[in-house]
């Protein structure tokens, strides 16, 4: 990798949302009664956003390690349950959704199968027993089948 | 004379068995509901008003414990920060920079107990504060219009360059960053959606609470996963001593007197609330005693500044709400609502009308310190014990409870997802070492930057001559300069003698 | 004008036979943050329920915040739509953004419960401010509209906004004038008011509820309280009515249901509310809160919330605020 590619990559995209922000902004305008209007203080903000970009093409740090095995295998499956997880809350009900997303988890961090299944039963009963039954906040309780 | 004659009153209202075991149960919850990431003193407070009202609890009872919880959550904020770098509250973000590194360095015992002092003085100073001063300061309050709030918000962004040890301008594009993502949503004085793609959910802008768990939690299961430790955490760094040691603390006394008084400051602001009170107290903490470059890597007193400032602020806040009916910050919004549910009507007529409501809850807050430090000096062995638990048991109930604290009050799958994008852009950022401190400071104070600005402009007619009238105005400003000026020229005096210490690296 | 109309709706209401009707799991959606006026009136509302008997259990209250009730009201809409259980708490503010076209949906996708109260329009000035009545402040604002700034607890068109310029314009300012007149946001009453004590803006118009103890200390001085008689919590507070400007700027709480909900648990949940209205306690609880507790409900109230929104959109493209 080139020394300081990385920088320089979240540079440009940082450059680029700063002008895409300037851009947008532009065509909030009112009618009356807000001399400054909502389009000036974002350009204000994409202004020092669109020059630290710059620095950050122009000076870059040296890059980190990116993609580190098998660590990347860990991460994504953790982001494919926390994506999950508010999918099947619903249609699962609270307590088993939750249990088998600390159970992965779990599982992901290094856990062995069975203590996994009892943190995920433990974490996912627990919560809702304070949350639900305690605190009085609803929770989807059983698997709802009308999905 | 007067007041000691009220404060005595309130002290009998307050003594009651009730209410002190209430005082006692409402620290305890406080604490716990503090240390969770996901859920903070504004859901904390909120969920037990129902709870209050089921139990028929008298005005004052009421009043006493969910104050306690309040306070309470104060202290609590600080635990997660120090030991797992993940803030349990908004204002315990800053007790991140110097809090998670003196863990690193075995020094948890002593980051736990000089937060928990801090916290305890900051509290007391603020409370005294109310006590002696609340006409004073409501006085000194309405002098900040629109136009003083822009000043101040100047100064503390100003001045943002330098509370992360990384590169300075890292820091400030993350400001940035944070300030451009703290304009999406409805803009209050015109009613327009703001880069919200028509997407309702985006409406109300970025939760800060939502952003805070992504950022600080999620990233770093991701970051955890990384490093491939697979079982039990390496970053547990053994600890033989439950208790601290002596030394550390009376070295940060300075900073928790330094940092109660700005932190009762911008509490007393309607507005302002604690997160700025911590923010302020911390950068100009770091400003003041930073003569060695230690401030972020375990610095006592970088610990000890902001946990009093936000300690100090949550007391400051009541100052307004208590005599003014004006809420200091979201916390206190969530009080007024429960004094107006118990037909109390807040307002300037408070301390006359509702004598004990008010003389009692501050009798409480004492009572309520003295309950905290005493509860959270001895538990910082158990906090510390914390470490011991493996990160496979300890993460995965994080971010759970993160997800539930968000949903219960939600019921919103948006917020999760919400959550995960910023756990990716958290996770990018920290590899990058770009601070994610800013972005949320951004976050969570552009919006009334950007709020006053507008009133101030809109009074004046579009006159910007509006800004640099008043002398409170023109006093921060120069503070500002003068901030800045010394930053640059601290900065300059460092560059010249060539790599005398080359920057530690950071993740 | 309220009162007389809620006699009729009590005595109709009586005629209606006794629904047997009763929520099994009642719930109460508050369309904003812990601590708002929606908050307020689902948990007020919720309590005295329970405490009065009317529905078994607690109530559930459900913050779902967002975009000035907008995410309630998609939500339920496109999910809750036939939920016997579930009543959602609107005041008119509410009514406003569907009126500016900022809800996903108009006034026909829900069906309109009720309304128990309101909170009343009232407009303040400094204590030692060198207007005294409406017709002071009418005369520098017509003699230079941008002389006085005005401020409230809603942003440019919003309700506390739109009402003061209706009053305006009841009162003879010229409709191209009150574009003019400079208007202020903030996020509250109280702020406000404690902007107003500075001196930092002129003129506040916003809800007399949350703001009453200024009025009670002497910090400010009302210029004018936009109801139909004086209020009795206020009694020294002078009606724009009888300074000759005829606005009432009501800011009423009720409650919506889902549009598809059967016609059992419509008139199951009216006579719940009536009764409630009726009672004791709402009555207390409502004055004490600077609410003045007025009754429209069923066909009555459903017929009010289209005249008020198609009032409100008519105003609002007089002054410009949408096209």
């Amino acid at each position: 990798m080139t020394n300081g590619l990385s920088d320089r990559v979240a540079g440009a995209v940082l450059l680029a949302l700063a002008v895409a922000f300037w851009v947008a902004a532009g065509q909030y305008a009112v009618t009356f009664g807000d001399p400054v209007g909502p389009a000036a203080f974002p350009k204000l903000v994409a202004v020092p956003l669109g020059l630290f970009s710059l620095y950050l093409i122009f000076r870059p740090d040296p890059d980190p390690r990116w993609f580190v095995w098998p660590g990347v295998v860990g991460q994504a499956a953790t982001l494919a349950v926390l994506v999950l997880y508010p999918l099947l809350l619903e249609p699962l009900g609270f307590p088993l959704a939750t249990a088998l997303a600390s159970a992965v988890l779990a599982r992901v961090l290094g856990a062995a199968w069975l203590a996994a299944l009892v943190l995920g039963v433990a974490v996912g009963g627990g919560l809702f027993l304070v949350f639900d039954s305690v605190l009085g906040l609803p929770l989807p309780l059983a698997p709802s089948f009308s999905f | 004379m007067e007041t000691l004659g009220f404060l005595a009153h309130g002290f009998a209202v307050a003594f009651t068995p009730l209410n002190i075991v209430l005082a006692l149960i409402g620290c305890f919850l406080g604490t716990i509901i503090g240390a969770l990431p996901g859920l903070g003193p504004v859901n904390g407070v909120a969920i037990l008003i129902p709870v209050a009202f089921s139990l028929q609890l008298a005005p004052a009872s009421a009043l006493i414990l969910l104050s306690c919880v309040y306070y309470g959550c104060m202290y609590g904020g600080r635990i997660s920060s120090i030991m797992l770098n993940i803030p349990g509250d908004e204002p315990a973000m800053m007790t991140c920079l110097d809090g998670y590194p003196m863990a690193q360095k075995g020094k948890a015992p002593e980051a736990l107990a000089i937060s928990a002092i801090a916290s305890f003085v900051g509290a007391i100073l603020a409370t005294i504060g109310l006590v002696l001063f609340a006409p004073l300061l409501v006085r000194f309050a309405i002098h900040f219009g629109p136009a003083e709030y822009f000043a101040l918000y100047v100064l503390a962004f100003a001045t943002i360059g330098g509370i992360t040890g990384t590169n300075p301008a890292k820091t400030l594009l993350a400001a940035a960053l944070g300030l451009a993502l703290g304009t999406v949503g409805i803009d209050p004085q015109s009613g327009v959606p703001r880069f919200t793609f028509g997407v309702f959910e985006l409406f109300d802008g970025f939760d800060a609470i939502v952003a805070i768990v992504g950022l600080f939690a999620i990233s770093e299961v991701l970051v955890l996963l990384e490093e491939g430790h697979g079982g039990i955490s390496a970053r547990a760094v053994r600890v033989s001593r439950a208790f601290a040691q002596g030394r550390e603390i009376a070295a940060s006394a300075g900073a928790m007197l330094r940092g109660s008084v700005i932190g009762f400051v911008a509490g007393v602001l309607p507005g302002a609330g604690a997160s700025l009170g911590s923010f302020l107290a911390y950068t100009m903490e770091k400003r003041y005693s930073d003569r060695r470059g230690t401030f972020g890597k375990g610095d006592p007193r970088g610990v000890a500044a902001p946990e009093a400032g936000n300690n100090a602020a949550a007391g400051g806040a009541l100052v307004p709400m208590l005599s003014l009916g004006v809420p200091g910050s979201g916390t206190t919004a969530v009080l007024l609502a429960l004094l107006i549910s118990l037909n109390i009507t807040p307002g300037p007529l408070l301390f006359q009308k509702e004598p004990d409501v008010v003389w009692g809850l501050i009798a409480s807050l004492f009572f309520a310190n003295f309950v905290l430090i005493a509860m959270n000096l001895p538990l910082v062995g158990l906090f510390t014990r914390m470490l011991a638990i493996p990160m496979w048991a300890l993460m995965p109930f994080v971010v759970m409870v993160s997800f539930v604290g968000i949903y219960s009050i939600s019921h919103s799958p948006f917020d999760l997802f919400m959550m995960v994008l910023f756990g990716v852009l958290g996770y990018v950022l920290r590899k990058l070492a770009i601070p994610v401190v800013p972005v949320v400071l951004g976050l969570l104070l552009g919006a009334d930057m950007e709020s006053n600005f507008r009133r101030a402009l809109s009074i004046s007619g579009g006159d910007y001559a509006i800004l640099f009238q008043s002398g409170i105005a023109i006093g921060l400003y120069v503070l500002t300069l003068l901030f800045l000026a010394l930053a640059v020229f601290l900065g300059m005096r460092e560059r010249r003698p060539p790599g005398a210490e080359p920057e530690p690296a950071h993740d | 004008m309220f009162r007389r109309l809620g006699r009729v709706a009590a005595v109709a209401a009586l005629i209606l036979p006794l629904a047997a009707f009763s929520p099994q799991n009642p719930e109460c959606i508050a369309p904003a943050n812990p601590g708002g006026g929606w908050d307020f009136t689902c948990r007020t509302v919720g309590k005295l329920l329970t405490d009065t008997g009317l529905v078994s259990g607690q109530v559930q209250v459900t913050n779902m915040t967002g975009a000035v009730g907008a995410v309630a009201y998609a939500n339920v809409a496109s999910k809750r739509s036939d939920d016997p259980d579930l009543v959602v708490a609107t005041s008119t503010v509410g009514i406003t953004q569907i009126a500016q076209g900022k809800y996903p949906a108009g006034v026909d996708a829900m069906r309109w419960l009720a309304m128990l109260g309101a909170d009343v329009g009232v407009v303040l000035v400094q204590k030692d401010s060198k207007f005294n009545s409406l017709q002071d402040l009418l005369a520098a604002l017509k003699a230079d509209p941008g002389s006085v700034v005005a401020a409230g607890s809603s942003g440019v068109g919003g309700w506390d906004h739109l009402r003061l310029l209706m009053l305006l314009e009841k009162a003879g300012m010229a409709t191209d004038q009150l574009k003019s007149v400079k208007w202020v946001e903030f996020s509250g009453g109280g702020d406000a008011v404690t902007q107003l004590m500075g001196g930092h803006i002129g003129v506040v118009s916003t809800d007399i509820g949350e703001i009453g103890g200024f009025i009670q200390s002497g910090d400010v001085k009302v210029l004018g309280v936009m109801s139909g008689d004086r209020l009795e919590a206020f009694p020294d507070a002078p009606t724009a009515k009888e300074q000759g400007v005829d606005f009432e700027g009501y800011n009423w709480r009720g409650f919506y249901m889902g549009g598809k909900v059967s016609d059992e648990a419509y008139d199951g949940w009216l006579a719940i509310m009536q009764k409630l209205y009726e009672s004791k306690e709402w009555q207390e609880t409502a004055k004490s809160k600077g609410l003045t507790p007025i009754w429209r409900g069923g066909k009555d109230f459903e017929a009010f919330v289209r005249q008020s929104e198609e009032n409100m959109r008519k105003v609002s493209k007089a002054i410009g605020v949408i096209k």
